[in-house]
């Protein structure tokens, strides 16, 4: 199945490292285990509102701090998370796991995903069953981190936007599928499913083009 | 309800989650209060607000909550790891195999399809996401759930407009694109503000 032909134009043109398959580090296994653990604590801890709100996070700690993942792989992860069934931040935290340090990077990741969530939650229905956030403060600070949160995803939707927006077919496909998320209501997982025989649908008629060409040359 | 069930039960739901941990709370209504009585609606609205009011992924939260109402603090972890086999399972195999078969005709069709798919879901959460914080100083969880997957417009009709909250905003993005601030002090640099202005 492999077909170098196959590749989209342009697709080659970026600066990224290959990073396929065998995985080149100097951090040893239970370093990255333990930055795995503690990055998707962090995020779990930290970020209301859950799913793609670690998007940000993971950028900045594993592609730019550690160079861990590749651009390339932020922008699989970001598409694969969303249509995986599963919710969203177990599946970032199992797809990260995997990349960095495999099966036991999974288990890590997704123990420091839940973490925060059984200590906090078990601790408020043990000792404050009761308890309604009436506290001015603390609905103001809580309003303050999900308005810092809609910033940084807006960023990273602006950054994912410049990458996977290299063509017609992408903007012809995006704009297409926000206009259904947006006015008509369809669902989420509708609108993923759908992409799929698309993109199969446009890969094989640019891989026809591409051999119909080569054959024409010859 | 064993530990068992609890875990399969939670591993359904995961299974059944697409794009979001919000997908969960119709489900999880419809099984814990209509079918098995399991919990009160009164419990369950005290669930959404520390679901949301507590910092976590939303789906995770109510999975905890739910398994500590059922069985205390072993079921907390039980429902909790039963929310995210799948993913530690489809996601993880995904990661794995894409990588694998990266240069096949397969999975580079499948990424083809799916990524303008994902940046427009992506660009819907901005919009959900703009929705719970500048629009309004707390999330109306319930009607924003209505809203996506009925289409009813059940928001309160007070929804107003937050000018604390839309500083904040640009305030972050100014600042995680121009400095090199990292994401953690800017959350809590938030928090704080957002404790002095938007209180």
């Amino acid at each position: 199945m492999n077909d170098p032909e196959g590749n989209r134009p342009g697709e080659k043109m970026e600066n990224v490292p290959e990073k396929t398959g065998t995985f080149v580090t100097d951090l040893p296994l239970w370093k990255r285990l333990f930055l795995l653990f503690f990055t998707f604590a962090k995020i779990a801890a930290l970020v209301v509102g859950g799913g793609l709100a670690i998007l940000p996070v993971v950028e900045e700690t594993f592609s730019k701090k550690y160079k861990l993942l590749s651009s390339e792989d932020l922008l699989d992860m970001a598409a694969l998370v969303q249509t995986v069934p599963g919710i969203i931040a177990g599946n970032s935290a199992a797809f990260v796991g995997m990349k960095v340090a495999g099966y036991p990077g999974v288990v890590a990741a997704v123990i420091g995903v839940i973490l925060p969530s059984v200590t906090v939650i078990t601790l408020i229905a043990a000792f404050f069953p009761g308890l309604k956030a009436e506290n001015p403060y603390v609905l103001g600070a809580f309003a303050g981190v999900k308005a810092c949160i809609t910033g940084l995803i807006i960023v990273t939707a602006g950054k994912l936007a410049v990458k996977t927006l290299k063509g017609a077919y992408e903007g012809i496909a995006f704009a297409a599928y926000l206009v259904m998320l947006l006015f008509f209501r369809i669902n989420a997982a509708f609108v993923i499913f759908l992409s799929i025989p698309v993109g199969f649908l446009y890969s094989y008629i640019l891989l026809k083009r591409l051999s119909a060409e080569k054959g024409g040359t010859k | 309800m064993s530990l068992c069930s609890l875990y399969f039960l939670f591993m359904k739901y995961g299974f059944l989650c697409f794009g979001g941990g919000y997908v969960l709370i119709p489900l999880m209504i419809d099984d814990f209060i209509n079918r098995r009585n399991l919990i009160t609606s009164e419990a369950f609205g005290n669930l959404i607000s520390i679901a949301q009011l507590t910092p976590g992924p939303v789906g995770i939260n109510a999975a905890t909550y739910i398994g500590y109402t059922q069985h205390g603090v072993a079921g907390a972890i039980f429902a909790s790891l039963g929310v995210v086999a799948t993913s530690m399972i489809l996601a993880a195999g995904a990661s794995y195999y894409v990588t694998k078969w990266k240069d096949s005709f397969p999975v580079k069709a499948l990424l083809t399809g799916i990524r303008p798919a994902a940046l427009a879901l992506i660009f819907y959460a901005v919009v959900l996401f703009l929705g719970m914080s500048v629009l309004t100083p707390e999330v109306p969880l319930i009607p924003c759930v209505k809203f996506l997957f009925t289409g009813e417009n059940t928001f309160p009709a007070g929804l107003h407009f937050s000018f604390p909250s839309l500083l904040i905003c640009l305030a972050a993005i100014v600042l995680l694109k121009k400095t090199k601030i990292s994401t953690t002090w800017l959350i809590l640099g938030s928090a704080a503000l957002g404790a002095l202005i938007c209180s």
